[in-house]
């Protein structure tokens, strides 16, 4: 199935893997949850505008729902998305590729994402969504503190929408460090790409922590641990977790929007960009510093002076790399020739708003000022002003680019018009914000004295909102009926996109671009026969592993049902997930033949997860079995990856990513256990089982290594014999914890919530930790089961890509074992 | 350091309360904030007026090709470090400078100058309200009533009993997280009699817009009789000793 429908039919745009169409889905999808967070945002400041009344129902509940939705809508389902619309469709043509390295993947982040935004969107019917701000602080995010279903739904949609977004992260680093053009070398490629790097790789280490944090929520709301529970120190470990995550978001947020300032500063000035490689460097010690600044949101908290100091210094240091990149924007335009068109009256009304934001952000780093600022409106004046007025940039380059992905030409009065107007809300609404900082956040009765403020920041809301339906009508009617757009219709534009036509064609190039010689050429792709491509890079010997599987006499696909069927099955499955708490009443019984399952409630919620799974597991099996293909470049510049093949650096990226969600739970683990003071606790469980659990494992590391050589040898009798000795082992380890776990609940008592020999919450971390790695063992085998029923068919003889890149997962989860079990069992 | 700033508190003869040093504070960052923002900008807008299109070429003004590979601008380097190093100093100086004064707020004004009326006041967050427990053990919710003073220190251990709050006294300019399972400390000198609002500054709930109080400064004459009056009418705790003897 790799033959594309026109983009006029329905059905393209459900099957379609092609960087471009999915770039579009992102943009249109997003510019939805954009008008759906900015009416929250409406109501709120209708609410605010007189402290007396209340317009939203529900007493608070109501506001409180629409100041959390707004927040996780615009943060989640709009800002990034929509750069990321941008980053699909411009990353290839900006550094030559045919398409992102995974292009089903890629598919599949988009339906992730929008069905993720689905689920969102019901969790307001089922009892309302969540109301505990987007920070989700605990225990405020406990069923205790907010028992709705719609609340469990909320968290379970940020996790689906966490899930979208690392396959994205894996897809567009392989694609960067893998897919670039001959000649052009990580420091050469355009400013916007450049930017999507950074915010890449701030994605796959920031999103890992959230995912733990929200894993970990999810459990302690559908199966009751009780990490979050305030008493142990649950309320300090969310703030830690979610920071470590939140601080580099609000960068991976603002940094498509700076690279899209940075092309478009260049663009319009005529000039090239000031300081190119101090701005790349500030670049990458910002995504570095972003980790380290967290405590900067926890001030008012009860960590030590020590570490406050620490967390101010490094927040000053982080704010030195923006300084250089606003003064390398501002001297770039020095002895220019600057025009004045729409993309650039955003860009450059962008950096205005940013200055102003950033200036204010060096008074909340300085913590004397931190305490009297914490939780009043000049924290939200200052992030809008950096956040929303950085990506001002993002509407900049929505026009753009608005030529290039369309082929017609926006009415540049128009454009002109809808600046102004916009420029003007904005600054109205939140600069009155700054004018009436003493209002706490999140409230809706405030003192008499900031009425007129916030009054006259409502007017401007609505002014802010209403500018958009100015772009959207523009959009509108210039699509319809506007004048056909050149190849480049911006002089002094130099990057790759702007020379293939408007809108460029399905593949992109009909050569292959080069810059080998210095600047873009189309030089003849290489033929290629029999599966090994003469793969040269600056004079390589052949034999290249990274080119070694392009199949050169067969076409790429472009089209593929199973990313879309595995988005509405994860949907159907976490919908389900969000409910069978309540759904089900489960008695344990004196042993595991008594336990009794009882349907409680609506049997929609394990219908739904029942359905979810199957249909997911069907899904990824035709996923598997399906023929898709997506070729790695015969020739491009890899460095440093040079000599690593396309799947297995994903692999890598992606077990990477995993690595962080185990680090962020052992941290958990030993900060709750610190906490309590960490020779307070004995090991809870016996060491026997752990340490026979620790060998098996050990040993089906050696049996998929096993694999791997019968599969290099060709042998298929040797790869099924080892395939399934590792599965043997992995039940056999699956075997003794379900003995060790029944033990423990049935004859010790020690349970999700209970625990004999100490506090609960030690029991909690030891269940779901141990617990995850166990799902990982789970999923391993379900694979495993998938490539032997494979090797049994004769696969992987020639190809032993699939065994060697599931030994390296399964490695992954061996040596994450060898952790745990000290760290559980032995101390 | 901090010694520094205990004798010139002495010198001076007063503490000075927190409301005051966060008017310095914050009237120091905004002159500089202002100062530097209408530099940066106008400088911004300056050259995006100098420098618009008017159909000739600047001198030295090389026009980019489709297709090159990018390189940047050398020639103005040096300008670009000269502003990244005056926005750093003036940074960093500006931060150091608040550190200084950041000692001397988390400790509070040192013991040695006691009075009588300082005194120690357990604070607990609730949805929906405060909950405030006096040394003597008599508990009141949502005002707190203190003495006043020269140099009445009172001490604030806030927590919660449920989810997170945050204590906050706009007109005193204190604040602090109150966290379940945690105990936060904030101080406040009680010099000026009045009624100054408490407002939760966390998102806890249902009730977060409603959740304010008060903070009644009494004359000491008028607060001794009050507090006399909790301990001998309602308080069931066993004899606790004078306010005096409490210093």
């Amino acid at each position: 199935m790799s033959e594309l429908p026109p983009t006029s039919s329905l059905k393209r745009w459900l099957l379609t893997t092609n960087h471009k169409d999915v770039g579009i889905l992102y943009l249109f999808t997003a510019t939805f949850f954009l008008l759906f967070g900015g009416v929250l945002a409406l109501l709120l400041r209708i609410e605010l505008w007189d402290p007396a009344t209340a317009i939203i129902g529900g007493g608070g509940t109501g506001y409180n729902e629409t100041v959390t939705a707004h927040g996780l809508i615009m943060v989640f389902w709009f800002l990034s998305p929509f750069a990321f619309g941008f980053a699909n469709y411009l990353v290839p043509l900006q550094i030559g590729a045919d398409d992102l390295a995974f292009p089903r993947l890629n598919a599949l982040s988009y339906w992730l994402y929008a069905f993720s935004g689905v689920l969102f969107g019901i969790s307001f019917f089922q009892g309302g969504t969540m109301t505990g701000g987007w920070t989700l602080y605990a225990p405020l995010n406990m069923p205790a503190y907010t028992p709705t279903i719609g609340s469990t739904g909320a968290v379970l949609a940020i996790a689906m929408f966490v899930a979208a977004v690392t396959a994205s992260t894996v897809n567009f680093l392989v694609t960067i460090h893998h897919s670039r053009a001959e000649g052009m070398g990580l420091m050469d490629m355009p400013m916007f790409t450049w930017s999507i790097l950074a915010t890449v790789w701030m994605m796959l280490f920031a999103f890992a922590t959230y995912l733990a944090a929200l894993l970990i929520l999810s459990s302690d709301r559908i199966l009751g641990s009780t990490y979050f529970s305030a008493t142990d120190g649950g309320a300090l470990l969310w703030g830690h977790l979610f920071w470590f995550f939140g601080h580099p978001e609000v960068y991976i947020v603002l940094f498509p929007a700076l690279g899209v300032m940075l092309e478009i500063f260049q663009t319009f000035s005529g000039n090239r960009l000031v300081g190119r490689k101090w701005v790349t460097i500030a670049l990458v010690l910002i995504a570095i510093q972003s980790f380290l600044v967290w405590m900067h949101h926890m001030f008012l908290t009860t960590i030590n002076l020590e570490i406050k100091t620490l967390m101010m210094a490094t927040t000053i240091g982080i704010s030195l790399p923006f300084d250089l990149l606003v003064f390398a924007m501002i001297y770039t335009l020095a002895k220019g020739r600057i025009r004045y068109k729409t993309p650039f009256l955003f860009a450059f009304g962008s950096l205005l708003l940013f200055i102003l934001g950033g200036i204010t952000g060096v008074f909340l780093g300085a913590i004397i000022l931190d305490y009297q600022f914490r939780g009043t409106y000049w924290v939200v004046a200052h992030f809008h002003y950096v956040m929303f007025g950085g990506a001002t940039a993002l509407i900049g380059g929505a026009y753009y680019w608005f030529p290039k992905i369309t082929g017609k030409m926006y009415d540049e009065l128009l454009g002109k018009i809808h600046f102004a107007a916009f420029f003007i809300g904005f600054n109205v609404v939140y600069f009155s914000m700054f004018t009436a900082w003493e209002t706490p956040r999140r409230v809706f009765e405030y003192q008499q004295s900031m009425v007129t403020s916030h009054q006259i920041g409502t007017v401007g809301a609505f002014v802010l909102g209403l500018s958009f339906f100015i772009m959207f009508y523009n959009f509108a009617k210039s699509y319809v009926a506007g004048p056909t757009a050149p190849d480049n219709p911006w002089e002094f534009a130099r990057t790759a996109e702007w020379a293939l036509s408007s809108p460029p064609p399905l593949e992109n190039w009909d050569g292959r671009p080069s810059y080998a010689s210095g600047h873009l050429e189309f030089l003849e792709r290489e033929d290629t026969h029999g599966g090994h491509a003469a793969a040269t890079d600056g004079g390589h010997a052949t034999g290249n592993e990274a080119s070694d599987y392009v199949l050169g006499d067969k076409h790429a696909s472009h089209a593929s049902i199973w990313p879309f069927a595995a988005g509405l099955s994860t949907l159907a499955l976490l919908l389900g997930l969000s409910g069978i708490a309540g759904s089900l009443a489960i008695d344990p019984g004196s042993s595991i033949a008594g336990v009794g399952v009882a349907l409680e409630g609506s049997v929609i919620y394990p219908l739904f997860t029942v359905v979810g799974i199957v249909a997911l597991l069907y899904s990824g099996v035709k996923w598997g079995l399906e023929d898709f293909y997506a070729p790695p470049a015969a020739v491009a510049n890899r460095w440093p990856f040079d000599r690593i093949e396309k799947t297995k650096l994903g692999m890598w990226f992606f077990l990477a990513s995993d690595v962080l969600v185990f680090g962020a739970f052992i941290s958990a683990a030993v900060f709750i256990r610190v906490n309590a003071g960490w020779r307070s606790w004995e090991a809870l469980p016996a060491s026997l089982p752990g340490l026979i659990n620790t060998f098996v494992l050990l040993t089906s590391s050696f049996t998929v290594v096993l694999a791997l050589v019968a599969s290099r040898r060709r042998s298929r009798k040797g790869l099924m014999a080892s395939i399934g000795a590792t599965i043997l082992l992995g039940l056999t380890f699956l075997s003794i914890k379900a003995w060790e776990w029944h033990h423990e609940i049935y004859d010790v008592g020690i349970t999700l919530s209970q625990n004999p020999h100490g506090p609960p919450v030690q029991a909690t971390i030891y269940y779901v930790t141990t617990g995850l790695h166990g799902l990982h063992v789970i999923i391993g085998l379900i694979v495993a089961t998938f490539l032997l029923v494979r090797a049994y068919q004769g696969y992987y003889l020639d190809d032993h890509r699939p065994v060697e890149y599931f030994g390296l997962y399964w490695h992954f989860v061996d040596i994450v074992w060898v952790f745990l079990f000290p760290l559980f069992y032995l101390f | 350091m901090i010694d520094l700033l205990v004798l010139q508190q002495q010198a001076s003869g007063s503490w000075r309360t927190q409301s005051e040093v966060f008017s310095e504070i914050f009237l120091v960052f905004l002159a500089i904030g202002t100062v530097v923002g209408v530099v940066v900008i106008a400088y911004t807008l300056y050259n995006g007026y100098r420098y618009r299109d008017t159909g000739e070429e600047p001198d030295g003004f090389e026009a980019p090709q489709l297709g090159e590979l990018p390189t940047g601008q050398d020639g103005k380097s040096k300008k670009l470090f000269l502003s990244f190093g005056l926005s750093a100093i003036i940074v960093i100086s500006v931060v150091v400078y608040s550190y200084t004064l950041l000692l001397y707020v988390e400790s509070g004004p040192s013991s040695e100058v006691e009075t009588e009326g300082n005194m120690d006041v357990q604070v607990t967050g609730f949805q929906f309200g405060w909950q405030f427990e006096y040394p003597n053990g008599q508990t009141e919710l949502n005002t707190l009533r203190v003495p006043a003073g020269e140099n009445q220190v009172i001490r604030l251990q806030i927590t919660s009993r449920d989810v997170m709050h945050n204590f906050g006294v706009t007109e005193l300019r204190i604040k602090s997280d109150a966290i379940p399972g945690e105990t936060s400390e904030e101080w406040f000198l009680a010099d000026e009699p009045g009624s100054y609002t408490i407002e939760c500054f966390e998102l806890c709930g249902i009730g977060h817009s409603q959740m304010s109080g008060e903070i009644i400064v009494m004359e000491p004459d008028e607060f001794n009789e009050w507090y006399d009056g909790t301990y001998e009418g309602a308080s069931s705790q066993t004899a606790a000793v004078e306010t005096e003897a409490e210093s």
